[in-house]
């Protein structure tokens, strides 16, 4: 079933290194998977874990003297690594496109935001003026933003949080891509505007046909809206799987602590909380062996030492790096959507 | 609820800024106590006007109008030396771990600043002061008491903070935002180590946080805010699994919850708050709420008692029946 013309982004093998003042910095250290046409895939883990890093880097904007990628991005057939910057700005906004982390920041501050809505419309479109703006005003419309033709001459400082991240899916979104790159879409909004937003999210993926790959480090967000989930640490992925499957039945201790750590809202007060020991590792410094040995209560010699790559576990497509795996855990029964 | 007279009990408490020719009311008439010994969570969104709350009873913003009684003496008549020695007793942690460290000081330093504000305590005494509450925080300060600010993540920054905040022995502590800026690992930490805290200095806390998930874990009553008002107070397991007003529930819906089983797309509250510049008449709740009619826009709803402690600011208060569901009743 998995034919290759249903896969649209191939991922091999993928390596950014920042060449530092302390040294070589791996922040991506090899990262291979794919994702298929109308995916949604959650990218999770901590700060540091490289999950920004490897979505910019997919983008194709990890481009400079001091970075060096390795490996191969493969976007609905066109080579991502190595491209030149004319190549990549051909695919960028049509085949790929990207929400920001800050909505904040990520637009600018003197341009009214219809303008900005407007420029991928006309020099990648080609459209005319007055064809853009009409087209801005039904992208605006079309992230919700009410009296669009009114907001379409407002600058970003007139707009609270939600609404500036809703332009900012507009813009991502004004020339269809294939692709959305969403990295942290809701961190540092309010949960009844997260919630709005993620909605807003699911249904223009459905509407316009994308993939997407939501970057986050809230279990919370990815939990009921992603079909697969990736599991980084330290510019690794620990654990891949469908989305039941790494919940329900994680093998790497990694991925357990990740989850239990976090509160929940059905605890009681004053529950203690699972901690994981120490902070993630530092980059400059690591060892051969897994990177989250050194907090694994399970490590040994051999974690310390060598380094596991990917094995498969027992589902299709659910995949973990760890010598000294969970054991196997009886399944949750599962609701069929 | 250790004991029947509060420990700090705030009446009628407003909070005007002004704005040119406008003036905002960031809090607008908030009436709540806090017992010994208990922990109480005050959540709501951006603006809410919980923060500016929490500072108001440090008097870091002074309070328009209102009492903050703290054992019976009300902090807002105080002034100078008096309202320096109440002072102590009251904490705040604050949500930037790292900007709210001095970065040109040394730790150990940071941690003895209030020792030496108040001189009580110098030379060998200090100093076994400051490496005590370091080694509480779990820093230890032989290794790092030198260094500086930047030198630390941010979890071991609050870790500072945290000792600092103790420095003084206070009673009462206000953590703003405490742990939303750390990642999951280091916020369960940091949590568990105010727990462990709270008990060894018998701590009461004023928990201020946007995330449910977090003030569920620590707090005993939880206080929901809306446009600077309280919409509902109430023991935490009661509120969150059955809120009276409808903004809890809403707000409670929109909170996600790490289990791919759990119910979603349930129902999203619609706009985003109005502004405090000009807020809606009687229900500040209104404009947004599926159930309003016109007796909301008429009559400010008070904060009544539905249940012992659970106090609820609606008109129409969800019943046990109507609040476990998850969709709205249809306008009355």
């Amino acid at each position: 079933m998995n034919q290759d013309d249903q896969r649209l982004l191939v991922v091999d093998n993928l390596a950014t290194t920042f060449h530092t003042a302390g040294g070589p910095l791996p922040a991506v250290g090899g990262v291979s998977f794919d994702l298929n046409r109308n995916e949604t895939i959650g990218v999770v883990g901590e700060s540091g874990s490289g999950k920004t890093v490897l979505t910019r880097t997919i983008m194709g904007l990890q481009q400079r003297t001091n970075v060096t990628v390795t490996g191969s991005v493969l976007l609905d057939g066109h080579e991502m690594v190595g491209a030149s910057e004319n190549d990549k700005r051909a695919l960028w906004g049509t085949e790929v496109a990207m929400i920001f982390q800050d909505p904040m920041t990520s637009l600018n501050p003197v341009m009214r935001v219809g303008k900005q809505i407007d420029e991928s419309l006309r020099v990648r479109l080609g459209m005319s003026k007055a064809d853009a703006k009409a087209r801005a005003i039904e992208l605006l419309e079309l992230v919700g933003i009410p009296s669009p033709a009114h907001r379409y001459n407002a600058y970003p400082g007139q707009l609270s949080g939600g609404m500036r991240q809703r332009v900012v899916i507009a813009i991502a979104l004004a020339c269809s891509p294939k692709l959305l790159l969403a990295d942290e879409p809701t961190t540092g909004l309010d949960v009844t505007i997260q919630a709005q937003i993620l909605n807003l999210l699911d249904e223009l993926k459905e509407q316009l046909h994308m993939s997407v790959i939501l970057v986050t480090h809230d279990l919370g967000v990815v939990a009921t809206r992603t079909s697969r989930i990736i599991v980084m640490y330290a510019g690794r992925i620990v654990e891949i799987g469908s989305t039941r499957e790494v919940f329900a039945a994680h093998r790497m201790p990694y991925t357990r602590a990740l989850l239990e750590s976090s509160p929940k809202v059905t605890n009681d007060p004053h529950t203690r909380l699972v901690t994981i020991p120490g902070r993630p590792p530092n980059l400059l410094k690591l060892t051969n062996g897994c990177s989250f040995a050194p907090r694994c209560s399970f490590a040994n010699d051999r974690c310390h030492q060598e380094r596991p790559e990917l094995q498969s576990a027992d589902e299709p497509g659910h995949a973990f790096a760890c010598w000294n795996p969970l054991p196997k855990t009886r399944k949750r029964t599962v609701k069929t959507t | 609820m250790t004991s029947a007279e509060p420990l700090l009990k705030i009446r009628d408490l407003t909070v005007s800024f002004g704005m040119g020719h406008h003036s905002v009311q960031a809090v607008a008439g908030v009436s709540f106590d806090i017992y010994e010994g208990e922990t109480l969570g005050l959540v709501g969104e951006s603006g809410c006007g919980k923060s500016t709350t929490g500072k108001a009873l440090m008097r870091i913003v002074e309070p328009t109008s209102g009492t903050i009684e703290l054992d019976g003496v009300d902090l807002v008549a105080q002034k100078g030396k008096a309202l320096r020695n109440i002072r102590t007793r009251m904490q705040m942690i604050f949500q930037d771990p790292i900007s709210s460290l001095n970065p040109r000081r040394r730790i150990k330093d940071i941690v003895a600043e209030p020792l030496d504000c108040w001189k009580s305590a110098s030379g060998a005494e200090r100093d076994a002061v400051v490496s005590d509450l370091l080694v509480k925080v779990g820093i230890d300060p032989k290794v790092y008491g030198n260094r500086y600010a930047r030198q630390f993540s941010g979890g071991q920054c609050q870790r500072i903070s945290i000792a600092r905040s103790l420095a003084m022995r206070p009673k009462l502590l206000i953590c703003d935002e405490m742990v939303s800026a750390l990642d999951v690992s280091v916020q369960a930490q940091i949590l568990n180590l105010l727990e462990d805290l709270k008990k060894e200095y018998g701590l009461t806390l004023l928990f201020i946080a946007h995330d449910l998930a977090v003030v569920k874990n620590v707090s005993d009553r939880v206080a929901v805010m809306y446009l600077g008002k309280i919409c509902e107070i109430g023991p935490s397991n009661t509120l969150y699994l059955e809120p009276a007003h409808p903004y809890t529930k809403f707000l409670l819906g929109a909170a996600l919850e790490a289990d791919p089983d759990s119910p979603v797309h349930g129902d999203v509250l619609a706009g985003e708050p109005p502004s405090p510049m000009n807020p809606p008449s009687g229900c500040r709740f209104r404009t947004r709420c599926p159930n309003a009619t016109q007796q909301c826009a008429d009559v400010e709803p008070e904060l009544n008692e539905i249940a012992p402690g659970h106090r609820v600011a609606c008109h129409y208060p969800l019943t046990v029946k109507t609040r476990r569901t998850r969709t709205p009743r249809s306008a009355a």
